[in-house]
């Protein structure tokens, strides 16, 4: 059988001590659209340490991400952080911004780093360049279809971490606009992000999360997942910072079943996990730009729950 | 581009720096060099982001750098879209075959591309394009490690950002203090072709895709981001609204950017009308040499026409 990891990205220490994480292998710890956002685990690094050392009490392997749009004001917090999660033994630092990978290259030689969604990767030439800087496994662009992730991961010699569901990533800010509405809410920073938040355009919806924008639906590769692994793909995420503890223990109870099943040669997809699914989406399911189409689509036997349902928004 | 070297200055007057206006068509360079551009910037056609509506064909790419040459003025090339690996070497290519017509510097969006480009013309300065979102001193570290010559940052910085990066790197720094701020960064966005994703050719694969910024040269992102959007809390609509844009316009704070040691400062806007190109490129160099001649810009500088505005880009 073959190995593979399934992990997930948790923002701060409540939502990791909430959280059922037995089907996981690994855990991303911190926020990185926001640094105020709630207890965010970048900005708190005693949290950061504790969360290391929980993750690693759980026979998991912890990672710390990064930032994804740091200015200059933040490269110090960014460097305290690194220290910490160096210091507390973390297995990789996951880098979305290229000085923050040249930190992470300079400062902790030895470190492992994941290189994020929003570096940027769109070719074995970038790739390859950034395992130069000590990337062991890159994140593609989300805009790149799965041919082509694999051709960079075979060109580069570089392995892929596949996003297989949750809601992905479309775009970063430097401006939150939801500041803009805390005089009339009783929600106000920094869990106003939180919230239950949908931008909806005709069919189309993208979920907020105020300096970040979200798809709408949940990009889900649930019976993809022979494909994924016939063409090596070993590395599997749930992107998670958003979502409740449920949906983080049962969308990946999900997942780890149906990879030892595709693993042990059976990759049927029982109607009862299609069904847990449907529940934990809000507006139905996308397959994100794998199969290079409109991010929307979804391609599959779950056409009807690709559908925009707006029932049960959550 | 010939850098101005001005830092150490007497009698109040500013370091200098070049001014960079867009060239969307041969009209447009004619009119920001007549209005007092040191440079232009011309995506070569298919190569762009931003597409067909301000690109040059290879002749008018051609006609672009003669024209540069006699005005005493130079030519950087966008080709800021993230080529695939087949058309790598095609791009390559044809960059080869530009910059022996005279290119002061090449623009490019990837890293990879840096590399290559880097490896196959080791004399040609290349320019790291806004897109690649550098926001911060180890960023552009990070590409002068890699042989980038400038690198081009957001005009929503602030002057100290600016020194700060200017104190700890080496390479030009250009800041584009025209600009459209959106809400999602540049290069940082893909909802719209979370949208709509579409192949823009006949040709399979399809090469450029209508929908993607990094895979764009067919002008259109759609903007979803400024189309009507309803946001919705638990399921119920609060609010009706387009996502955050603004235009900036930094002129009246020139000095501030020019202390902080900004290099090149930067027009954004390939797809402005020649005419539009030659005005706002005369209000930055008359702010320019108003600053280089120890005076204030003018408060009124700082007033935008309306069709400035981003409505009317």
């Amino acid at each position: 059988m073959p190995n593979f990891e399934l992990n997930t990205t948790i923002s701060s220490l409540r939502s990791l001590r909430e959280s059922d994480l037995r089907a996981y292998d690994a855990i991303y710890l911190g926020n990185i659209y926001c640094r105020t956002f709630e207890d965010n685990l970048l900005e708190r690094l005693d949290d950061l340490r504790q969360a290391v050392a929980e993750v690693k009490d759980r026979g998991l392997r912890a990672y710390v991400t990064s930032y994804g749009a740091p200015r200059n004001d933040a490269l110090p917090k960014v460097q305290k952080a690194l220290e910490a999660a160096a210091s507390a033994g973390a297995d990789a630092i996951e880098v979305h911004n290229l000085g923050v990978l040249r930190m992470v290259h300079e400062q902790f030689p030895g470190m492992p780093v994941h290189v994020g969604g929003f570096a940027n990767v769109y070719t074995d030439a970038g790739a390859s360049v950034l395992k130069e800087y000590g990337a062991v496994r890159f994140t593609p662009n989300y805009e790149i279809s799965l041919d082509e992730v694999t051709a960079i991961a075979e060109s580069a010699s570089l392995p892929a971490e596949i996003l297989v569901h949750g809601k992905m990533p479309l775009g970063i800010s430097d401006y939150c606009f939801l500041l803009e509405y805390e005089h009339k809410w009783a929600e106000k920073c920094p869990t106003v992000c939180q919230k239950n938040l949908f931008l909806r355009q005709g069919d189309w919806a993208m979920k907020s999360v105020g300096k970040g924008v979200l798809s709408g639906k949940d990009v889900c590769m649930l019976e993809h997942l022979p494909a994924l692994l016939s063409a090596g793909h070993r590395m599997f995420r749930i992107e998670a910072a958003y979502e409740t503890a449920a949906y983080r223990s049962s969308i990946a109870e999900i997942y780890r079943a149906a990879l030892e099943q595709t693993a042990a040669g059976d990759g049927a997809v029982n109607e009862l996990s299609w069904h847990t699914v449907r529940q934990h989406t809000a507006v139905g399911l996308c397959n994100g730009f794998y199969f290079g189409r409109t991010g929307g689509e979804y391609v599959g036997s779950q056409g009807e729950a690709a559908e925009v349902c707006w029932v049960g928004t959550r | 581009m010939p850098y101005p070297q001005g830092a150490a200055n007497t009698g109040g007057a500013k370091p200098s720096a070049a001014l960079l206006a867009p060239a969307g068509s041969l009209e447009a360079a004619e009119q920001a060099f007549g209005a007092g551009a040191d440079a232009v910037y011309a995506g070569l056609k298919g190569w762009s982001r931003g597409g067909a509506r301000g690109e040059l064909d290879r002749d008018e790419l051609r006609q672009c750098v003669e024209l540069a040459r006699r005005l005493g003025g130079e030519v950087q090339l966008a080709l800021n879209i993230i080529p695939r690996a087949p058309e790598r070497e095609r791009l390559l290519k044809e960059l080869s075959e530009a910059a022996a017509w005279g290119l002061g510097a090449v623009i490019v969006n990837d890293v990879g591309l840096l590399r290559d480009i880097r490896r196959e013309l080791p004399l040609l300065a290349i320019t790291m394009s806004i897109g690649c979102g550098a926001l911060n001193a180890d960023d552009v570290l990070f590409y002068q490690d890699l042989g980038a010559s400038a690198v081009v940052l957001p005009g929503y910085l602030e002057p100290r950002e600016i020194a700060a990066i200017k104190a700890r790197s080496s390479i030009a720094v250009e800041v584009m203090l025209h600009m459209v701020e959106e809400f999602i960064q540049l290069g940082k966005c893909w909802m719209p072709s979370y949208c709509h994703f579409a192949a823009a050719e006949r040709i399979q694969p399809p090469t450029r895709l209508a929908g993607s910024m990094k895979r764009g040269g067919v002008g259109t992102c759609f903007r979803i981001c400024q189309q009507p959007w309803t946001l919705l809390l638990d399921g119920a609509q609060v609010d009706q609204r387009v996502l955050p844009s603004r235009q900036i316009s930094r002129v009246a704070e020139l000095g501030e950017f020019l202390d902080a040691g900004v290099d090149v400062v930067k027009i954004q806007g390939r797809s402005l009308s020649a005419e539009m190109v030659g005005t706002i490129t005369g209000r930055y160099r008359a702010a320019l040499d108003a600053c280089k001649g120890g005076g204030q810009v003018e408060s009124g500088e700082a007033a935008l026409p309306a069709m400035w505005t981003v409505q009317g880009r």
